[in-house]
Order: C-alpha cells, then structure tokens, then sequence
C-alpha cells in the first residue's frame, strides 16, 4: 500500500477507476480534477477526515487495489461523509472567501453575457471586455495576487496543492488571452469556449480552495500568523484603493441588468 | 428542571487519585514574559504590546487549564480579568480598544470559563474592536472546569 500512497491520484484512479467512487464516498472530489498530481497520502491527510472514515477509507481503497487480500470493514454504522458543519475561518481566510463570493457571482453571469453579446457591434464587444477586466483586475490582480504572493508563501513552493493551484490560475489567464483574442477577431465561437471552459475552471477551483485547501491551511496556521497575513491583506486592500466596491457595483448592475439584482439578493 | 443556583458558582468535586505518572512530571517552566498581568494595573501602551499577540484570560482559566503555559501563553503577552466580579468594566473596555488601536497589537485570544457569566470578557473584548478604528483578528476559547478545551474559534466581529 505505502507504494500507492506516494503515487499521484491521477495515476491512481487511472490504474484503479473505482477509487474515484470511494473517494467520491466520503467527499473527495478528485475525479474532475485538471491536473491530478496530488499523491494519494496528502489527499488523505488533507481532508481532515475522522480517524474512522480514514481508515474505512483506506481500506476500501486497498480492497480495490489489492482484490486478493482480506479486507476486514467494520459493520457497525459508519458516517461515510464528512458533517455538513458549516466550515469556519480565519478573518484573513475568510475575507479571501468573501472575495469568491463576487467572483462566483460573476461566473453565474457569463451564460448571460455571451447570450446577449453580439459581437458584431461594439456595445456588445464591450460587454465582453468588461467581464475580462472583472476577471484580470479584481479575481486576478487583486484577489489571485493575495493568494500568490501572500497566502501560498506560508508552504513549500513544492506542495502538489499548490501547484495544481498556481496552473489552475494559468489556464484561467490564458482562457482570458484567448477570450480577448477572440473578441479582437470577432470569433464568437472562441470567445464561447473560452469563457465557458474559464467559467467551469475557476467554479471547481474555488470549491476545491473553500472546501479543502483553506481549511487546511487555517489549521496549519499559528494564531500569530493568521494576525500578520490580516494585517498584509489589509495593506494589499489599502493599495488597491476602492477596487472591491468599484467591482461589487459592477457585478450589481450587471446583476440588474440581466436578472434583475436576483442574483444579488440571494447571495 | 429544578433552579440550581448560579452555574458559575455550583460545587463540582472532582478529586483524583494521584497516579505514578501525575508524581513523576516535570516542572513546568513559566512563560509569562512581563508583569503586571491584571487589566486594572496594565498600561495597553507598554512596550510588550506593541504588536504582539496577547491573550486576555478569565481568572479562572490558568487554575483550570494545565498547560496554560506551554499551550497558550509561550510567545504571547498576558493580561487577566474576571467579567463577574471586577468592577470598573468600562476602563477594560478603554484599555482592550488601546491595544487595538494604540499599541497595534497582531490578535487577541480571549480564554474564558465554560460558565455563562465569562462570556462577558469575550462581550467587552468584541465590543472594543467595533469601537475600534484598527481591526485585528479576535480568537476565544472556553476552558471547561476540568481543563478541557470546549470550543476553540476566531470570532466575527
């Protein structure tokens, strides 16, 4: 088994698919993943799961890997899930969070932007470039660059996490050089693709940091370095000014435009 | 259910035995780095503020919490106070904002008692950083009587 542990899940649930579905059991989204190169040990132990769902898990996987050997699982009744308790972070963690909260209210208005797009006019080419400039300056600059430059230096730039982290945000930058390249040459079917395919990225993306990255971090943190990355996300706030209320209002009146500040209300 | 009187108060006995191991532990070496400690006779301005991690502790929570020391107070900067029994509240309230504001400290960690009548520190704490103009990360944790940790989480302000 240690030999599987020190293998990439990808590679894992290539040779095994069925670990897909036990992972899937016990709330480990591995299986849409892009990238896959996180090992089969630091999955585990990132999802904080209770020692008993560790242990199911880990011996279910070994009943798929090793189908010869005995697996003994208990039959007592077994919480095959994570509790649904309502996930608490950190003031610096969570402003990151409030932060996706207007990003993914975003992502729910792209379906609606590329509907009324046309990209034959210029109201419409604009529209587009508006959403760009959302994607590059708030999600990218202001909030990725927290993340970057700020958050993720508190761990080994060698992390698998992390690193799938760092490409997930490059193939969200170069969605967004292909959408406007699109716009340019007035190839709609590129714009589409491409922000539809950014869309569906960054939704996984941000599940995946909300769920599970965050809160590892949050519990590798000590009290008094939660307290400087407060104070270095402030200063971060402080240089970008009134960014964040400048792209809140944005989001709001594309929110009325197009659904009439629904999507506003509920979130 | 019949009145029991104030739960702050209420007898708990909950005598041991001393076992081999409990006998044979070593000393627990101090890590309190400044003094005074009690809110009244602090100065939030002192030099081992600035900036620094402090901890506001129920009176009770160091009697209670065996590790206080090694677990919570190494590396952070103490002050202690009973929301129960002290008087002149309202110059805690002053002195909890002068930290935030004044001496820019990085996190407060307000430990209380698992009794109702502790919540009040965490009150007078959370009230100060509304007052405040600086915001800082604000952590609490109830100690149970027998030492144990109840709940441990940053608070929202």
């Amino acid at each position: 088994m240690e030999e599987y542990l020190g293998k990439s899940i990808k590679e894992v649930m290539t040779r095994f698919p069925a670990v897909e579905q036990v992972l899937d059991d016990f709330g480990i989204g591995c299986g849409p993943c892009s990238v896959g190169d996180c090992l089969l040990k630091d999955i585990v132990a990132i999802h904080h799961l209770s020692p008993q769902d560790e242990w199911l898990l880990m011996a279910r996987i070994a009943g798929i890997i090793f189908p010869d050997q005995e697996i003994e699982i208990p039959e007592a009744p077994v919480r095959l899930k994570p509790d649904k308790k309502e996930l608490r972070y950190s003031p610096p963690v969570r402003k990151l969070v409030e932060e996706h909260k207007l990003i993914k209210r975003c992502l729910a208005l792209i379906p609606q932007i590329l509907e009324n797009a046309d990209l034959e006019t210029e109201p419409g080419r604009e529209l587009v470039r508006l959403c760009v400039d959302f994607i590059r300056n708030y999600a990218d600059r202001y909030h990725h660059a927290k993340e970057e430059d700020i958050l993720f230096k508190y761990f080994p730039p060698g992390l698998d996490i992390l690193q799938v982290m760092h490409k997930e945000h490059d193939s969200g930058r170069a969605h967004v050089r292909a959408v406007l390249e699109g716009v340019e040459k007035g190839d709609r079917s590129a714009v589409v693709e491409n922000l539809l395919a950014y869309r569906d990225l960054l939704t996984e993306h941000i599940k995946k940091e909300d769920e599970i990255l965050y809160p590892w971090m949050d519990r590798s943190f000590t009290t008094s370095q939660v307290g400087e990355l407060f104070s270095r996300f402030g200063e971060v706030d402080g240089s970008f000014g009134d960014t964040g209320e400048k792209y809140r209002e944005f989001i709001e009146s594309l929110e009325e435009k197009f659904c009439r500040g629904r999507v506003s209300r509920l979130s | 259910m019949a009145f029991e009187g104030c739960p702050g108060s209420r007898m708990f006995d909950f005598r041991r035995e001393e076992g081999a191991e409990e006998a044979s532990l070593p000393k627990v070496q101090s890590q309190l780095r400044q003094w005074p400690v009690q809110l009244h006779l602090i100065s939030p301005n002192a030099p081992y503020y600035q900036g620094a991690d402090v901890i506001l502790a129920a009176d009770c929570v160091a009697y209670a919490l065996g590790n206080f020391h090694q677990d919570y107070l190494k590396g952070k900067v103490l002050a202690i106070a009973c929301p129960k029994l002290d008087d002149g509240q309202d110059v805690y309230l002053e002195k909890i904002r002068a930290w935030f504001d004044e001496a820019k400290i990085n996190t407060l960690t307000v430990m209380i008692m698992q009794v109702p009548c502790c919540m009040g520190l965490l009150n007078l704490a959370q009230q100060a950083l509304q007052q405040a103009g600086r915001k800082v990360p604000l952590k609490y944790a109830v100690v149970g009587v027998q030492g144990e940790i109840i709940e441990e989480e940053w608070a929202t302000v």
